[in-house]
């Protein structure tokens, strides 16, 4: 347990003087050119007292309010510029006469510094930069050694601007570590305590009373404050993923409309660490002077080379910054790349946020991971008495029934979700929802059986039982901004209509749309009308059939004759897949060869279900309840599982 | 482009005639002739003789079997880039259905007794020419095998009893 | 082309056309490396700094300012057909300078208005760059060059590497200076995110918004940042702050006709 100690405010200077014995210089927060930016002080009074600031995008002002010292937000440019210098000498390169060459390395010579008014997202910059820099297999030695030549003095954040988000990044407002001492400014004075050995040693020498239970509860409410001031987060569940899936997404192109590609965000990230060799020489190049200079991966020439560009377009900069920063970041080295300090909003000077930015483009998935469902009816008896609204023949033995629900639970089925089904007298039946519209639920039912022959012989005005909506539906989101292929056996057909219905209502979110269907024989095909009719809405509808008679004039085959020929290897596509389990084996496998990866293929398998909600034991299949954790699976998922005898 | 131009174009244009070689495409578009066929024309029928064979350039041929109690019924259609008439090659060089075209459609037409001298005179375009033939056999015979399964009829929500 | 002997020191000449000449100033700027230069260059026609006159045949030739008459279009022609090595330097050589704005005008109102005899000026209709009339090897920007870039220049032409000219926003160079951006914290207008740098940001140092001297930079998004700077200004102001130096440049151009096209609507009204 870490002692809290009291720092009068008239005593800041003492703790200042401290610092600065053994020739350390204090750094700390002061008011400059309009803005506030970090900079060698002398005493307390060097610091912004009684000033404030308001950040937004593209906006930072000055604002006189109160009495604090250090009620400002993250200053202008941060620390990066002590612990990782905009120039830095590497080498002195000379050649003589003879041809020899000699090269003088820079020797780190850091200046003896303190950091006065760190904030927690600051500190996140640190660590974040210390792993990049100076705990991988190479070592930069100058960041190294100014970071081991710094005491950090960190002041928690006891308010947040609207462009601080470090709450949803995890960053803070709390200092948690990576600092020496930590200060919380209350009115009069601040709550202190130490971090380290040399913090303790610098706090012992103070000689400062503990601080008062009611001081601790002020400094603790005050952080908590600037937790909830904190407006727009990011969401950061499965955020590398999410972004990592969106590289084809049609958003970066818009973002680029409006992004300048003028650095200005890597300039004023703590933990953008990108840098180019700059270079000097006389003018016979005998002696030439490297240094170290501070770049961005928006500039022209970043990725360049002798034979082209490979990153020329403004869209693919933006992407590489925001992909890198929040998503592949995390696979270098093991954090987000960004602490939530909000410093590339505010001077951006045309106001992007990066918050927003990532809504849009990896907003979080809708599909609930695979043990976290919404708690619904859990009986399997808590039926509800449905209306039959009418009753239309699909093919000889299936019916299409439309049926409205007591209220609106049932309305929020999603596509590829089911229903179990009740009729007095028979057994429950799983049945996928084929449509929601205008207030009921369509189902599409193949009489296989008595029960399914009842239902599809009740009348209009007749009731049935409903229960649900169940299980995981098809991840739409995972298809945005890509081309969707659609492949449909038999029945299969009505478990993927709302799907069909979801991308259409949303057409220009989508690429090239194909929906491959086979059926039996020319009578079995279901919807016959809107197979017609979705090719006008930009569907391309194939279809192929077992067998026909001879006034059949489409394809007579198996299904995968319709995908064989095709390629989806230069295009981002997406396949939602179902039907007879054989037949989307077989389909898959064609899909793969085509390019469309086991992580983009989705399927909905079909068990024996009695409950739908994973309590029978019936539908398991491996690890998986196929009513709960499915019927919709990514192919990726389940792995060899998938086809396999007996299982 | 003269005729035979345009043969040699389709032929590399097909997916059978593709994974043939240079020297089987030249020495075959030396017999073949580029025929249009109006839809209902009947190019061969079950059980005579091969009346030709044939890649499908553009159209659709549906493949027919005559079931007494049913009436014909249609097995499998050929799309463009795939072969007609394989039959007209192998013994006992009869038809084993019934093809029409159900479409305006375009073949690259052989003469059957022609393109069999041919074959038995020059080894090295029978050497890729069958193997091209079996392989397109094999695909329609793993088509014709899923479709005997019947899969759709067994299908339905699963229902105990 | 290199020249690395002692015994072949490459034959230079600088010459301009219609500018102010600051740019040719800046090679006599470089003051404590003039003598190493002259060492090292045969400086064979500089009409400012020396008597010695030369037509030439120049290994490299340093070309301030635009074309802007009849007898300028031919002489750089032909001016060219001498010269191995041709530099355009400064932002008349390579946009047209600040009297390509004319370009947008009617020239011959404008023309009237300045002159009292105005038929005695005999000058084109257009002011343009270098580049428009003949093939350019390279080109150094700026109102006027860098002194560090000419520099670089010459030092890259004797060693026979590429010369560092870093293609990147006024930005970056305001921010490894340490600048605070006039346009973030004051709302100053400034062109630097839109371009080139190498003058090392030095207008934003003294809280002054960047002129573009340098010209757009490579990726210049000028709708984007147009738009963003009318949103609180009158119609008609951010288009003025593109009709500078470089306001004929191809990613400026747009909107500083219409400036030039303002201002001559607001003269006759």
């Amino acid at each position: 347990m870490v002692t809290e100690r009291f720092l009068p405010r008239a005593d800041l200077d003492r703790l200042i003087a401290a610092l600065a014995e053994s020739g350390r210089t204090v750094i700390g927060p002061v008011v400059r050119d309009g803005a506030v930016a970090y900079a060698p002080i002398a005493a307390a009074a060097d610091l912004p007292v009684g000033w404030t600031d308001v950040q937004a995008p593209g906006s930072y002002r000055l604002q006189r309010g109160g009495d604090r010292m250090f009620d400002i937000g993250p200053p202008a440019q941060g620390l990066k510029r002590y612990t990782f210098p905009s120039r830095s000498p590497l080498t002195v390169a000379e050649r003589d006469a003879d041809g020899g060459v000699r090269f003088t390395p820079a020797i780190p010579d850091p200046p003896r510094l303190a950091f006065l008014g760190v904030r927690a997202c600051e500190i996140a910059g640190l660590l974040v930069q210390d792993r990049v820099l100076a705990e991988g297999p190479f070592v930069d030695e100058d960041y190294r050694a100014r970071r081991d030549a710094a005491l950090v003095v960190a002041v928690q954040c006891t308010r947040a601007g609207s462009t601080c988000f470090c709450a949803s990044m995890g960053t803070g407002p709390e200092v948690t570590g990576g600092h020496d001492i930590v200060l919380t400014e209350l009115d009069d004075g601040y709550v202190a305590a130490s971090g380290s050995v040399e913090g303790d040693r610098i706090l012992a020498r103070l000689g400062l009373e503990a601080a008062t239970a009611a001081q601790q509860a002020d400094s603790a409410a005050g952080v908590a404050s600037a937790r909830t001031a904190q407006g727009r987060a990011v969401a950061t569940e499965g955020l590398r993923d999410r972004l990592m899936d969106q590289l084809d997404s049609p958003r970066w192109a818009e973002i680029a409309d409006r992004c300048l590609a003028c650095s200005n965000c890597t300039m004023v990230c703590p933990t953008c660490f990108c840098t180019s060799v700059g270079m000097e020489s006389d003018l016979d190049g005998a002696t030439t002077k490297l240094e170290r200079t501070w770049d961005s991966c928006f500039t022209g020439d970043f990725a360049r080379v002798a034979g082209g560009n490979f990153r020329p377009r403004r869209q693919d900069r933006y992407r590489q910054w925001l992909t890198h920063k929040f998503a592949t970041w995390v696979d270098q080295f093991g954090t987000s790349g960004c602490v939530g300090c909000g410093r590339c909003i505010t001077w951006c000077p045309v106001g992007i946020d990066v918050r927003e930015e990532l809504s849009i483009i990896a907003p979080p998935y809708e599909a609930a991971p695979l043990t976290e469902l919404p708690v619904i009816a859990g009986s399997p008896g808590a039926y509800v008495p449905a209306t039959i609204r009418s009753v239309t023949p699909e093919t000889a033995d299936t019916s299409t029934l439309v049926i409205e629900p007591p209220d609106d639970a049932l309305l929020a089925t999603r596509p590829g979700q089911f229903v179990m089904v009740e009729q007095p007298g028979f057994p429950p039946l799983p049945i996928s929802v084929s449509r929601v519209r205008d207030g009921a639920l369509w189902l599409t039912i193949r009489a296989a059986g008595p029960a399914t022959a009842a239902a599809i012989a009740l009348p209009p005005g007749a009731q049935l039982g409903l229960r649900g909506p169940l299980g995981r539906g098809w991840p739409i989101e995972r298809a945005v901004g890509r081309d969707v292929v659609i492949v449909a056996g038999g029945i299969g057909l009505a478990p993927v209509r709302p799907l069909i219905d979801a991308v259409l209502r949303d057409r220009r979110s989508f690429g090239r749309l194909v929906l491959a269907y086979g059926a039996r024989t020319p009578a079995d095909r279901l919807y016959v009308e809107e197979l017609g009719a979705w090719p006008k809405l930009d569907l391309e509808v194939l279809e192929i059939v077992d067998r026909a008679g001879p006034d059949w004039l489409g394809r007579v085959g198996i299904v995968t004759q319709l995908l064989d020929q095709r390629d989806w290897r230069d295009r981002a596509a997406s396949a939602f897949v179902v039907g007879p389990e054989r037949m989307m084996q077989a389909t898959v496998a064609t899909l793969a060869a085509g390019g469309i990866p086991a992580e983009r293929t989705f399927v909905s398998l079909e068990r024996h279900m009695e409950c739908g909600i994973g309590l029978c034991g019936h539908c398991q299949m491996g690890p998986f309840f196929i009513c709960r954790d499915g019927p919709v699976f990514a192919v990726s998922e389940l792995g060899d599982l998938f086809g396999r005898e007996g299982i | 482009m003269d005729e035979r131009d345009a043969v040699t174009s389709a032929l590399g244009a097909s997916w059978f005639g593709a994974g043939l070689s240079i020297h089987a495409r030249a020495s075959l578009a030396d017999c073949a002739a580029l025929r249009e066929y109006p839809a209902g024309t009947a190019l061969l029928r079950e059980g005579d003789e091969t009346a030709l064979f044939a890649v499908v350039a553009r159209g659709r041929v549906a493949l027919r079997m005559l079931v007494p109690e049913r009436g014909p019924v249609t097995i499998l259609t050929v799309e463009p880039g795939d072969v007609v008439g394989w039959s007209a090659i192998v013994p006992p060089y009869r038809s084993t259905s019934t093809a029409i075209t159900i479409e305006p459609t375009e073949l690259l037409v052989f003469e059957p007794r022609q393109l069999r001298s041919l074959l038995e005179a020059d080894l090295a375009l029978a050497a890729t020419l069958y193997p091209r033939l079996l392989e397109a056999i094999g695909r329609r015979l793993g088509a014709t095998r899923n479709q005997l399964l019947d899969l759709y009829a067994q299908q339905a929500e699963p229902v105990p009893w | 082309m290199t020249a690395r002997t002692e015994h072949q020191r490459p034959r230079v000449g600088v010459v301009k056309l219609a500018s102010c000449d600051g740019c040719q100033l800046t090679l006599l700027d470089l003051e404590d490396q003039l003598l190493p230069i002259l060492g090292r260059f045969d400086l064979i026609e500089f009409p400012e700094a020396s008597s010695l006159r030369s037509h030439g045949p120049y290994d490299i030739l340093l070309v301030e300012g635009s074309v802007s008459t009849a007898e300028q279009a031919a002489e750089v022609v032909d001016l060219r057909s001498r010269t191995r090595m041709l530099v355009t330097i400064g932002a008349c050589a390579t946009s047209g300078g600040i009297q390509a704005l004319r370009n947008a005008a009617d020239e011959p109102a404008w023309r009237a208005s300045v002159y009292p005899e105005p038929q005695f000026i005999s000058s084109l209709a257009t002011a343009t760059p270098i580049a428009e009339h003949v093939v350019v090897d390279a080109e150094l920007r700026g109102c006027p060059i860098a002194p560090d870039q000419l520099l670089e220049l010459l030092t890259a032409l004797r060693v026979g590497r590429r010369p560092q000219l870093p293609v990147e926003s006024v930005c970056q160079a305001c921010k490894r200076a340490g600048n605070i951006c006039v346009l973030v914290s004051d709302g100053i207008p400034c062109l630097g995110p839109v371009t080139q740098a190498g003058c090392g940001a030095l207008c934003p140092a003294y809280g002054r918004g960047c002129y573009a001297c340098f010209g757009p930079r490579e990726e210049a998004n000028v709708p984007s940042f147009h738009g963003w700077l009318s949103r609180d200004r009158a119609p008609g102001e951010a288009d003025r702050l593109f009709a500078g130096f470089t306001g004929w440049a191809p990613n400026f151009r747009e909107p500083a006709t219409r400036a030039v096209v303002a201002i001559e609507e607001a003269d006759d009204a």
